[in-house]
């Protein structure tokens, strides 16, 4: 692959953007790098049915 | 007692908050016994086992969230909540509070944002995958059960836009100093690591932390990553980015098993190569690894040692002599009826290293994942002969954290083997990782002290054996679990492979001195 965007990671200060438990967010903050939190929940609170219809219906 | 619940519908937390909240609320005056989380068919079938199943509970949707236990009362059912709610709240109050409803959103409001770690269940893996890398981020993906198809696509999709896509079931990553997901934290150094077991890079890394080197990266691709089907992209991105990279001065392969179209390609790439590369391919001879002009490990101990030993530095594991020695004095004290190793463990990788290494001392070992088919358990909570059981299996820790995070998945195990009459050793591994239990080994020592306990009052002595994965760097630190262990009677050794020969040692001598 092409390595100019991970070679500017390695040179840039880490900040993680977090989707899934915020307890994840925690523990790299408290080694000392910045965090931010993307709220995700399920899509119609986990139901197969609804969420097949909210993608027909273009969600 | 009477039994108490509280049901939120429509209310999501996921399940590390509710892990965190269940541990809690168990410890509040006036609950016997308490459960919390969203109503999974996982979640029943633990209520069910702990006696808290209703109807009402059974009857709900994956989406609801329940709080149920029974408790002297209702005010105290009710204030054990309160002070739950309290604990929880303050815990993950973090220096930012602020959040965004997706990647793009968050990018936007923080334009130096440069990495996305991911943990959602896998089935919505690549959709949010999809965003990520659409808003210019490298990924970093914690979700496991993703399918093959999904991986490729994400995979494939990373690759044309210039970033990483390391997993999914990527359980270890270190990014410029960062122990994402379940890493340890790793001093930095000149050894760049890509690899298709978690397990595998966290190993060599903190042996290369404990010897006063360290890594320049350290990138998991997940353990899929050399299946056909994916076609080991990540791996051969991930030698891409670490051969351009300067701070990289030696570059570290792991994996176990890569796919017939797969590994002719990872070969040829090593040959290549323009730096000294160490290779552990479990599936590769040493005269294939070093006909490719790379330097060949035979295991995990032996990949950290040859790191080593290119800048002059060396790592100490016990000899086998030091091992045989300890047996000896394990096997004083024991019965007659003690014949065999029970191994407990939260890590496969861990538990395939241990069942091979004492396979040649003990024969046959049966496993929920075992060496052969035939050795197959029928039941993952009846051992049979010597046995080792891997509690990082989706049968327990569906829908559940992994037990690097979750000890109390394996927690019943000390005491059920140990009231086995026939236990001889009993086999354990303590993984370290920011996210984990902040003290996994001394959250155990009361088992294993209860577990000697039962041994000796029947005339035995029970042996333990453990091995901690993980650094001083780490919050729990690697000295003081050891010592923790140690205090409490454990035989505490350098690695999970030199513990399980110390295991199968035990058992080989036991054995001869029984006949």
């Amino acid at each position: 692959m092409n390595p100019e965007k991970a070679l500017k990671l390695f040179r840039s200060p880490l900040v993680v953007v977090n989707v899934g438990p915020k307890s994840f967010a925690t523990a790299i903050e408290k080694q000392g790098y910045e965090t931010v939190q993307v709220d995700w929940k399920p899509l119609a609170g986990g139901d197969k049915q609804m969420q097949e219809l909210l993608v027909v219906l273009g969600y | 007692m009477e039994l108490f619940a509280r049901i939120e519908k429509g209310k999501y937390i996921d399940s590390l908050e509710t892990l965190f909240s269940a541990t809690v609320f168990n410890e509040q005056p006036g609950i016997e016994t308490g459960n919390i989380g969203m109503a999974t068919d996982s979640f029943k079938d633990i209520s069910k086992e702990l006696g808290l199943l209703t109807d009402e509970i059974a009857a709900l949707s994956e989406g609801d969230y329940v709080i149920v236990a029974k408790a002297e009362s209702k005010e105290a059912f009710e204030a054990a909540i309160r002070a739950t709610e309290a604990v929880v709240k303050k815990s993950s109050e973090s220096k930012n509070d602020v959040s965004y409803g997706s990647p793009m959103e968050a990018v936007r409001a923080n334009p130096h944002a440069n990495l996305c770690q991911i943990s959602v269940p896998g089935e919505y893996a690549l959709e949010e995958v999809k965003k990520a890398l659409d808003a210019g981020l490298h990924c970093c993906v914690f979700s496991n059960n993703v399918p093959l198809k999904d991986e490729r696509e994400m995979k494939e999709l990373a690759l044309s836009k210039g970033l990483l896509c390391m997993g999914p079931d990527c359980g270890v990553a270190n990014i410029n100093g960062a122990a994402l997901v379940l890493s340890s934290i790793n001093a930095r150094g000149p050894f760049g690591i890509v690899g298709a077991s978690g397990c595998g890079i966290q190993h060599v890394a903190a042996i290369l932390h404990e010897a006063g080197s360290g890594v320049s990266q350290t990138i998991g691709t997940g353990g899929n990553d050399l299946k056909a089907e994916v076609g080991g992209l990540m791996m051969l991105a991930g030698i891409d980015v670490l051969e351009a990279d300067t701070e990289t001065k030696y570059i570290v392969l792991i994996a176990r098993k890569s796919a017939d179209n797969v590994k002719p390609k990872l070969l040829d790439r090593i040959q290549k190569c323009t730096k000294p590369c160490i290779v552990f391919f479990m599936d590769c001879t040493k005269e294939q690894i070093e006909a490719l002009g790379a330097i060949y490990a035979e295991n995990l101990d032996d990949c950290a040692a040859k790191c080593l030993s290119l800048i002059g530095k060396e790592c100490r594991f016990e000899t086998d002599e030091e091992l045989w020695k300890m047996a000896s004095e394990a096997v004083r004290g024991m019965n007659k009826t003690q014949k065999y190793v029970r191994g407990a463990f939260s890590g496969g990788t861990y538990m395939d290293e241990a069942m091979h290494t004492m396979e040649p001392l003990i024969g046959d070992i049966y496993s929920n994942a075992p060496l052969r088919e035939d050795l197959r358990l029928k039941d993952s909570y009846v051992s049979l002969k010597n046995t080792c059981v891997d509690y990082g299996e989706e049968e327990f820790t569906l829908g559940r954290p992994h037990p690097a995070i979750d000890a109390s998945i394996r927690r019943p195990a000390i005491l059920r083997e140990a009231s086995d009459p026939e236990t001889a050793v009993i086999l354990l591994d303590f993984i370290l990782t920011p996210p984990g239990h902040p003290d996994p080994a001394g959250y155990v020592t009361g088992d294993i002290q209860a577990a000697k306990k039962m041994a000796e009052q029947r005339g035995g002595s029970l042996a333990v054996v453990a091995s901690v994965l993980g650094t001083t760097a780490d919050f729990q630190n690697i000295d003081e679990q050891k010592k923790t262990l140690r205090d409490a009677g454990v035989y505490c050794v350098s690695t999970n492979c030199r513990a399980a020969k110390l295991a199968g040692m035990i058992v080989k001598l036991k054995k001869e001195a029984d006949s």
